[in-house]
């Protein structure tokens, strides 16, 4: 299991830069550039744990909304014209 | 003595033997991470004068009796105490001024009794509101008090700050959700307050009200141990909806909008300013991503029944889009509407700022954990775009010269009961980064939130919505705020704590014992 996670971590992806302060090695997951965390530095994290915290986060969103109804209204279920859906409506016509 | 002390202090020494007695050795701590663990609490800190705040002994009581029992010692032997419930408060509530005991209710954690016919349930401070509506949820029940510290705040420290729902809007706020109360006073006495005599009112008028008199004290009249919750059906639906706008001034008109809709399954409006968005992007791990073109935003919040909530979710789209807004979609909307429940688990940091002094010299946005300071005021809705220009004004001053702290950007929500409009709690972030601190920084960072409290007096508001005034700093300008009826105040705290004992030091209230014999 060790070796495993070991060399996981070795394998982490070329970062692409997005802003002047942040990278991105994996979708939508955004990093702050490891040059501005060197007072404190970063966190070495394996790609395995990256993606377990990030689909965890939706898990616990998920959950938390459970606490207070039992269901969620979606704005795309209201039958209202396109213009009322704002990005929604983008996705959807493909922009 | 009978026991051993791991680090004894002469007050520990002196109480620690009785207070066995009350409450067996296994509830009487006096080692030196149970005492320094309960010495601060999440709001800005002075790390560097930590031993001026360690409590003598903690106390872990279980019942009533127990705490009534651990008064009494403490009036008689003219001992500080103060009471800690999960010690989550962006106040200082519950830092101990003069060390002695801290009383920890978390021990006192039973739900006692659920009323399915007359919707209340009665709890001990100690219970939690996650794990309280875990267990009223196959009773198709909810206790609707929902801080941002929702999954480990406790009863007994909503009560003590009187805290702020971030759906009191529809539900109201902690000191309308708890019908009545059993409170220790600081001579030991039990009283019961509420409305009225019976335990589960909504309402009545027979004499004085008394009950608010212990909501927001911050543990200096009395500790809560026992309280009678008012219940709501469990919502059927939620929609959240976040949109966003192209400039703070139409979202600031679109937010008015939105909060007078009119609409009873409204449940609060929060308006994010261009700052905080800024902060979202760059060091919030909660964030969820939202197009670069987005200057500030509104988010909603809508609960009820579906045939109230579906409706209400049309007219709230039509509005925010009628006032120049954009809806953000439902993956943002829903996915950070759930995380406002939970802000606790996410760790902080921040930014050292280009061109700043002292320790961010030669470190431009180096990223740096940080404490959150939560200025929390009260603002009429005319008064917001003002306060707004010369809060950020202050911090940056502040920020450029010290280089220790950063601007997490503003929020402001609906603050009234059942009234989603007119005022709202106004919050400016602050970060501090607290290793950094000294007597010269810390004396800095007081004076810069007094100057920030200052200005919510000025435009007619009040320093605190719901966290406390009794920072350090902000405590000063109280009884200039409240004016005569601070006079009153300290009279009630002389009367109910002849010998000061209950959290002393708090609220300036030394003041009712000056000249006192």
């Amino acid at each position: 299991m060790i070796g495993f996670r070991l060399s996981a971590q070795r394998r982490l992806p070329d970062a692409r830069r997005i802003k002047h302060d942040v990278i991105m090695r994996f979708d939508h997951v955004y990093e702050v550039d490891p040059d501005l965390m060197q007072v404190y530095p970063q966190q070495e994290i394996p790609p395995w744990d990256t993606h377990r915290i990030v689909d965890s986060k939706w898990d616990h969103l998920d959950w938390m909304h459970q606490h207070f109804a039992d269901r969620v209204v979606s704005a795309k279920e209201l039958g209202l014209d396109p213009k009322y859906l704002g990005d929604d409506a983008r996705e959807s016509n493909g922009h | 003595m009978t026991s051993v002390l791991p680090s004894p202090t002469p007050v520990a020494e002196r109480v620690y033997d009785e207070l066995v007695d009350i409450l067996g050795e296994a509830n009487v701590l006096v080692d030196r991470p149970a005492r320094y663990n309960r010495t601060r609490v999440p709001s800005p800190f002075p790390v560097h004068r930590w031993n001026d705040h360690v409590p003598d002994v903690v106390v872990l009581p279980e019942s009533t009796e127990q705490v009534v029992e651990i008064v009494k010692l403490a009036n008689r032997t003219k001992t500080p105490i103060v009471p800690r419930a999960a010690g989550t408060g962006l106040a200082d509530g519950a830092v101990p001024l003069r060390h002695g005991i801290l009383l920890d209710v978390k021990r006192m954690n039973r739900i006692w009794d659920l009323d399915t016919q007359n919707y209340t349930v009665n709890v001990g401070p100690g219970v939690n509101m996650l794990k309280l509506n875990e267990f009223l949820q196959p009773h198709g029940l909810f206790y609707p008090d929902n801080p941002a510290s929702y999954p480990c705040s406790m009863v007994g420290g909503r009560i003590g700050t009187s805290g702020w729902s971030l759906i009191g809007a529809r539900y109201g706020h902690t000191k309308d959700l708890v019908l009545s109360m059993e409170v220790v006073l600081p001579t030991g006495e039990v009283i019961e307050v509420g409305s009225g005599g019976g335990r589960k009112l909504r309402k009545a008028s027979t004499a004085l009200t008394l009950k608010e008199l212990f909501f927001g004290h911050q543990g200096t009249l009395g500790i809560t141990t026992n309280a009678t919750l008012s219940l709501h059906p469990r919502p059927e639906a939620e929609f959240a909806a976040f949109f966003a706008y192209p400039d703070y001034d139409t979202a600031y008109r679109s937010c008015g909008a939105l909060s007078k809709s009119g609409l009873a399954s409204m449940a609060g409006v929060v308006l994010f300013d261009e700052r905080k968005l800024d902060y979202l992007r760059r060091d919030d791990e909660a964030y969820i991503e939202q197009p670069s073109d987005v200057v500030a935003v509104n988010a909603v919040a809508l609960y009820g029944t579906e045939d109230e909530v579906v409706p209400a979710a049309r007219r709230i789209l039509q509005i925010g889009y009628d006032t120049g807004g954009r809806y953000l979609g439902d993956e943002v909307s829903q996915g950070d509407w759930a995380a406002r429940h939970d802000r606790y688990a996410i760790p902080l940091h921040g930014r050292l700022r280009e061109g700043a002094g002292g320790p961010a010299v030669g470190r431009a946005g180096q990223v740096v954990p940080m404490s959150w300071h939560c200025e929390d005021a009260a603002i009429n809705y005319t008064e917001l775009p003002a306060v707004r220009e010369k809060w950020h004004a202050i911090a940056d001053r502040y920020i450029e010269r010290y280089g220790i702290f950063d601007d997490w950007g503003m929020f402001a929500y609906t603050n009234g009961s059942h009234s989603p409009y007119g005022d709202y709690l106004v919050e400016i972030d602050i970060g501090i980064w607290e290793q950094e601190l000294n007597d010269e920084n810390w004396a800095a960072w007081t004076a810069c939130k007094k100057e920030i409290a200052q200005v919510a007096i000025d435009h007619g508001g009040s320093i605190t919505a719901c966290h406390g005034a009794t920072r350090a700093g902000e405590v000063d300008l109280v009884p200039q705020e409240l004016g005569g009826a601070f006079e009153v105040m300290k009279s009630i705290k002389r009367m109910l704590d002849p010998n000061n004992i209950m959290n002393p030091g708090k609220y300036l209230f030394d003041q009712a014992y000056e000249g006192a014999p």
